[in-house]
């Protein structure tokens, strides 16, 4: 019995070597949440899985929920161990193991979402939100009857400020009397604080509410149900969840970056770079709601087409909430900065730490 | 819309993160009325919050999932009973593997259903009420059966304990189980019960989070609550009244944190975040050695007569 | 049959028969996950081999097992010092982090420090951040005010909130990073590893507070005294031991083994602090330590047996696409067929 059992092992453990071995491309991504959740994991596992069907010879292994602990460096080392020539880590805090991992395995290319610094096969990418949000915030501010804007930030990093701070520029420009009021729930996807930080901005007098949280779902879902307006993140599908109060929302549209990422780990030609796009390439605006008027509609596609163009609001001079100077004149924050930004705007309300 | 007085968004936050604790908090008490501490508590929660969206999604009927919810609980929590009372295995070991037992079963369950859009249970307010400008402006009186149900539960739990035979019997094998042996109860008996009625409580409290609060499902949702309400239940003295002043403080810190960020306070986030944890253990140095009249005698250890 | 003779033949049959409980139970517990794999539609004897495959048959992968173990160790040594006292110490994830906080403070504090002077002074330190934190529960229980299961509990969820105000605010890098953690750790204090893997020196510090705790527990007065007052408090005190100060200590040390978990994790895994330290390690090795009984070999194995299980978490979720929780189910299978076996 022990002989069958071991002899069972070892031919399933040949199998699975050989399967492997095939020629193609495996892809490994590792996600810190779940891939079907309205929202940033599964803006990757769509575009991926969508390059497994269409690119030949590309398979694809997926883990999810993977914490950003010392854990996750070993996650990726089984990925590469598996015959991932392709690791895409898709969560901030992997960054380190990433770059442990791609150290010893220098014939594996590594595609990181966020910023950080890039080896031979070490790559970095990520989309511009924060510009985008500028288009956003003008929708909301003419969307608006109370003028505040609500905004549910899950971990105040640089990217999540950036993007309050594009937002309340843009509805400021439309909107001087504008405000956005920003509530912290502290974690990534803590779905019952978010629907109580939604509920706790729409007390406030809110009537627009946008996010930076893992998944949009719940907070999109809270406002519909007390008839406020939302505008999404992460991704777009998520407007089937709001029928009556969609405005619109950015999404990332990784497919064409890996798909051409994917190409060149194949033809051998992989070598890392830092990749930030915005609007009309890696960010994109969801289609509007049916309760937006068409001339919110124009205003709105000609502040995209602005930025898409190379607008950048985050330019000097411009005064952060507590009235100090945070960008001097002619200074801009690029895009390689944002991810330490550490203040708010003049107009939002909330506190950094 | 205007800016609502804090006061009234406070009570409002902290009715809507209370509920699910009440009932949580709730069941706990029951079940460490007969001498049992259940710590799997989270693990029921997030069985009753996975399987009642998991049933709510597929069937398409939220009360489907709420009822898959209490049972899905009560079944935990009789699979706890097993390894304590039948086994005698130690309490605080079987409840952290009811833990873990519970984030894989409900990773498993919840799955398929990540991103289904539930309809959830349906609210009611009545209308004399929805016309007042306090109340418009805010979640208040607009509630779902669990939410209007809570403290008439937890009431119906205080009768139950305090006024009738069978409460009488729960805490006489809580204080000690060889003298509700010798006078003829079963203790092991009471226990299951307890902890049935108490697995549906905690169903409930997982299925308001699920079926109510969110109509979203997430593997580990529920964050720590099964753990602040075994907290609530010392912070009320294992009294089902006065746990519904607790879970309405508990939801209540959680909502000041909020308003005031709100408001644009300067304390910092994670000083407001520990408030309610570092709260509970002032409560219980306050109350100091007049706790532990409170307290089921028995509580946690095994008994060993009936077998 | 004598009662001498029984016994004779029970001791030299104990380990045989430890052997095949042991084996019964894995084989049990096995069993019912497959079972369950298999209602979710995927292939067990795969998973298996897989998770074999991946684990005790490569090199790297039992290296990886001996990384996962060395944090438990310490989290379970947290737990079952304190027991010996009857102390429930559940409080090992917040003793752990304080380990980590104050280990890191003392890394920054004397950046410039070789490495022979800094590695000591940041051990130290870790246990010393957990050993406060354990001592906060200890005195409130030596005091009669209050049972030492809540507050540990409690203190879980506020050390966690220490580190993020710290990584978030004074201590947040300088690094163009979007992610809140500390500046790196200066070299000196890292924690060496050893064969290019990640096992580093934290092994032998978990292995060595395990020695320690047996040498206390079996071979000196204190592990005795310590007995007498777990058994029975109010004669211990009649016979003239300081039982409020036992409580303290006995806390205070647990609380320190878990500092050096933390710690450990820090500057052997991490290289710097961030909040995302642990993934439930002080829970873990609560289990760990109480279904070791408190048995120094027992933990080892346990913890040795709780990382094989979470690695395999890992593999069958890249090969098998299941959730990574699905293997708590595992977990819990095995657990519940210890416990429901045990009827002690």
């Amino acid at each position: 019995m022990k002989h069958l059992l071991r002899a069972i092992v070892l031919i399933l453990a040949a199998a699975c070597a050989a399967a492997f071995a095939a020629d193609g491309l495996v892809i490994g991504a590792v996600y810190v949440g779940s891939v079907n959740d309205y929202g940033y994991n599964r803006s990757f596992h769509d575009a991926l899985t969508q390059i497994e069907k269409q690119l030949p010879g590309v398979k694809l292994l997926e883990a999810e929920n993977v914490p950003e602990s010392g854990e996750v460096e070993s996650v990726m080392e089984g990925l590469v161990r598996q015959g991932a020539k392709l690791v895409i880590p898709t969560s901030f805090g992997y960054y380190d193991a990433a770059r442990k991992v791609a150290a010893r395995h220098r014939d594996v290319a590594f595609e990181f979402a966020g910023d950080g610094d890039t080896t031979g096969n070490f790559g970095v990418f990520f989309g511009q939100t924060q510009r985008a949000m500028y288009a956003m915030g003008v929708a909301a501010g003419r969307m608006t009857r109370t003028n505040k804007l609500g905004f549910v930030i899950g971990v105040p990093i640089g990217y999540s400020l950036g993007n309050v701070n594009g937002f309340q520029m843009g509805a400021h420009s439309i909107n001087p009397k504008a405000q956005t009021i920003v509530v912290v729930t502290g974690g990534w996807s803590d779905k019952a604080k978010e629907a109580a930080a939604a509920n706790a901005l729409l007390d406030q007098g809110c009537d627009v509410v946008s996010m930076h949280v893992d998944s949009p779902a719940t907070i999109i879902r809270a406002v519909e149900a007390r008839g406020g307006m939302s505008i999404g993140f992460q991704s777009i599908e998520a407007r089937a969840l709001a029928p009556k109060g969609w405005i619109t929302g950015l999404g990332f549209d990784w497919k064409p970056f890996l798909t051409e990422t994917a190409k060149r780990v194949m033809a051998g030609r992989f070598h890392g770079e830092a990749v930030y796009q915005g609007l009309g390439q890696m960010v994109v605006v969801a289609p509007f709601g049916a309760a937006v008027p068409a001339e919110v509609q124009a205003a709105v596609n000609k502040a995209a087409a602005a930025v898409a163009e190379g607008f950048n609001p985050f330019s000097g001079p411009l005064k952060d909430n507590r009235g100090n100077l945070a960008l001097p004149p002619n200074a801009t924050v690029g895009a390689d900065q944002m991810g330490r930004l550490n203040w708010y705007v003049e107009g939002v309300i909330g506190k950094v730490h | 819309m205007t800016t609502t007085p804090l006061i009234i968004s406070l009570l409002a936050g902290a009715i809507l993160s209370g509920t699910s604790l009440l009932y949580a908090t709730l069941g706990e008490t029951l079940v460490q009325r007969s001498g049992i501490v259940n710590l799997g508590l989270e693990g029921v929660l997030l069985v009753g919050a996975s399987v009642g969206f998991a049933l709510a999604a597929a069937s398409g009927n939220a009360w489907l999932g709420l009822g898959a919810a209490a049972l899905a609980g009560a079944a935990t929590n009789l699979l706890f009973g097993w390894l304590v009372v039948t086994r005698k295995a130690n309490q605080l070991a079987s409840g952290l593997v009811m833990m873990f037992f519970g984030f894989g079963v409900s990773a498993l369950v919840g799955a398929p259903y990540i991103g289904a859009v539930i309809a959830g249970l349906p609210k009611w307010r009545p209308s004399w009420l929805a016309d007042l400008d306090w109340v418009k402006a805010t979640t208040l009186f607009n509630y779902d059966i669990l939410t209007w149900l809570a403290v008439p539960v937890a009431l119906a739990v205080w009768w139950a304990l305090f006024r009738t035979r069978w409460g009488l019997g729960v805490r006489a094998v809580g204080e000690n189980p060889a003298v509700a042996y010798a006078s003829g109860r079963d203790p092991a008996r009471f226990q299951y019960v307890v902890l049935l009625l108490g697995g549906l409580l905690g169903g409930l409290a997982g299925a308001q989070l699920s079926l109510s609060l969110t109509l979203t499902w997430a593997e580990y949702m529920t964050a720590g609550r099964g753990f602040i309400a075994i907290a609530l239940v010392i912070f009320s003295k294992w009294h089902p009244l006065r746990a519904i002043a607790g879970a309405l403080l508990f939801g209540g810190a959680e909502a000041l944190e909020l308003q005031l960020e709100a408001r644009g306070s300067l304390i910092s986030p994670f000083v407001l975040q520990m408030s309610p944890y570092l709260f509970t253990i002032a409560v219980l140095l306050a109350w100091g050695g007049a706790r532990r009249l409170a307290a089921p005698a028995s509580l946690g250890r095994t008994f060993y007569g009936s077998t | 049959m004598s009662e001498a003779v029984l016994g004779a033949v029970r001791r030299k049959s104990d380990a045989a028969r430890a052997t095949a409980r042991f084996g019964a139970i894995t084989a049990i517990a096995l069993a019912v996950f497959a079972a369950v794999l298999l209602v979710a539609g995927k292939n067990p004897l795969q998973a298996y081999a897989d998770t074999f495959r991946h684990t005790l048959a490569s090199a790297y992968g039992f290296s990886e097992l001996l990384v996962r173990m060395t944090p438990l160790l310490l989290a379970a040594v947290a737990v079952a010092l304190p027991a010996r006292l009857g102390l429930i110490n559940v409080g090992g994830e917040g003793q752990l982090f304080m380990g980590a906080f104050t280990a890191t403070a003392g890394a920054f504090l004397f950046p410039n420090a070789p490495a022979w002077l800094l590695l000591p002074f940041v051990v130290c330190m870790g246990f010393l951040g957990g050993a406060l934190w354990g001592a906060i529960p200890a005195l409130l229980r030596a005091a009669n005010l209050v049972n030492e299961t809540v507050t540990t509990l409690l203190l879980n969820y506020v050390a966690p909130l220490i580190v993020g105000y710290f990584v978030f605010g004074p201590w947040r890098t300088a690094e163009n990073s979007a992610y809140p953690q500390s500046a790196r750790y200066p070299e000196a204090a890292l924690l060496p590893s050893f064969f290019g893997t990640r096992v580093h020196a934290g092994l032998l510090i978990a292995l060595a507070a395990l020695a320690l705790y047996w040498l206390l527990m079996e071979r000196t007065r204190w592990g005795l005294a310590m007995r007498a007052v777990g058994g029975n408090p109010e004669a211990a005190r009649r016979l003239g031991i300081a039982v409020p100060l036992w409580i303290v200590a006995a806390l205070a040390i647990g609380g320190g083994f878990a500092g050096l978990a933390g710690m450990s994790e820090a500057m052997g895994i991490a290289g710097r602090l961030r909040q995302s330290l642990s993934p439930g390690y002080g829970f873990t090795g609560f289990l760990i330590a109480w279904l070791a009984g408190g048995r120094p070999l027992g933990i080892l194995f346990m913890a040795f047996l709780f990382a094989i299980i979470t690695s395999a978490g890992d593999t069958l979720q890249i090969s098998q696409g299941l959730p990574y929780a699905v293997v708590n189910i595992l977990l819990a299978t095995i657990l519940f067929v210890v416990l429901a076996r045990r009827t002690k």
